[in-house]
């Protein structure tokens, strides 16, 4: 299966939030509510990652819920691409 | 007065999903009011099977799959064999969702349609034919939900199979001319193991939005279900919200 690197993904994050005029910090600790990477814009990274792979990725809320930092966002994804 | 005749109580029920939460208090709450009880899941508990043993003669339970029509059908046969003709039907088997749409695969939304949607419809049209056939009159509540008038994210499949039950309520009451009695019973959300997926924040933000204080109970619609099935009013096609006005 075609698996996004993190960095690649970290790379989706940063255009997503570009699109908005935002910028992605590097820190993985850097909490989500402060940069304003709400629920509807993990929603638009997860559908860039399956356009990148090819692969659905489809998950229930409540584990979206646990995310709270970038690191998270990221492991997430990583995650989710191997399941 | 008109010659139609009333709707009797009815004294022989088939509950769906009567194994846990709200369909097995439903179950306990009918039993105590002295009705025969006709309930299924696709686990038969151990608080299933204890009622069972303790009303043998006024219980049936069985392992049905309830999108599995045949064994649907045979349990039915079983049932009216045992406690005699099913007058009444509570549709109360569903399932939960907790994802949003666009990251819900089709393969769930298609379950979650034929268990909430199609099956409660070709579980209905199976009693209405038998209790029809029969020249019986009967009562059928559906256990639909506030997301059929409200909008909750993370619920959109759900959402649209209590809306489509709401609608099939109103219609079946029309199509049936008063011969049977069809109104649904929408909670507000209650705890259950549909509703543990909720987040403690979301379930939080229920209570406060909720004039009572306090989420809804299985005990609190109960009473109600009972009333549908059991009192003579004239209820027919309705929708009847119980979420202690949140949403109002
Ligand atoms: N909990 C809430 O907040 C809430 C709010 C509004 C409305 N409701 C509605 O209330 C009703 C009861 O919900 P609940 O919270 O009590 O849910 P629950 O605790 O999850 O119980 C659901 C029942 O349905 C059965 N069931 C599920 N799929 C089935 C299938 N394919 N075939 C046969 N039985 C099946 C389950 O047993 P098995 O899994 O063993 O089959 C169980 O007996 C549902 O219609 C639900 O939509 C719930």
């Amino acid at each position: 299966m075609n698996e996004l690197s993190r960095a690649h993904i970290r790379d989706l994050m940063s255009q997503v939030l570009a699109n908005q005029g935002r910028t992605l910090p590097d820190d993985d600790a850097a909490d989500l509510r402060e940069i304003g990477f709400r629920s509807l814009d993990f929603s638009e990274l997860a559908l860039r990652v399956e356009d990148a792979t090819g692969e659905e990725l489809n998950f229930d809320a409540p584990g979206l819920r646990r995310i709270a930092t970038v690191g998270d966002v990221l492991d997430f994804l990583e995650t989710l691409q191997r399941q | 007065m008109s010659d139609t005749p009333l709707v009797p109580p009815s004294s022989v029920v088939l509950v769906s999903g009567g194994s846990r939460g709200l369909g097995l208090a439903i179950v306990t709450d009918l039993l105590d009011a002295g009705v025969k009880v006709a309930a299924f899941a696709r686990t038969v508990t151990p608080e299933l099977a204890k009622l069972a043993e303790a009303y043998p003669d006024r219980v049936h339970v069985g392992a049905v799959d309830v999108t599995d029509l045949p064994a649907a059908q045979a349990f039915l046969r079983a049932a009216e064999e045992r406690l005699g003709p099913v007058d009444g039907l509570v549709n109360n088997a569903a399932v939960g969702q907790d994802s949003m749409h666009t990251h819900t695969s089709t393969a769930d939304i298609a379950r979650i349609v034929e268990t909430n949607l199609t099956a409660p419809l070709h579980l209905t049209r199976l009693v209405v034919r038998r209790m029809l056939g029969g020249g019986r009159r009967g009562r059928i509540v559906n256990v639909t939900s506030i997301c059929a008038q409200r909008g909750f994210p993370g619920l959109v499949a759900y959402s649209a199979t209590k809306g489509g039950m709401d609608a099939a309520t109103r219609s079946l009451a029309r199509e049936l001319g008063g011969r049977m009695l069809v109104n649904a019973v929408a909670p507000g959300f209650f705890a259950s193991e549909m509703s543990a997926v909720l987040g403690s924040t979301q379930l939080d933000q229920i209570v406060r939005r909720t004039p009572t204080g306090h989420l809804t109970e299985p005990d609190e619609v109960v009473p109600v279900v009972r009333m549908l099935l059991r009192e003579h009013t004239n209820i027919n096609g309705q929708v009847i919200v119980v979420d202690g006005a949140a949403s109002v």
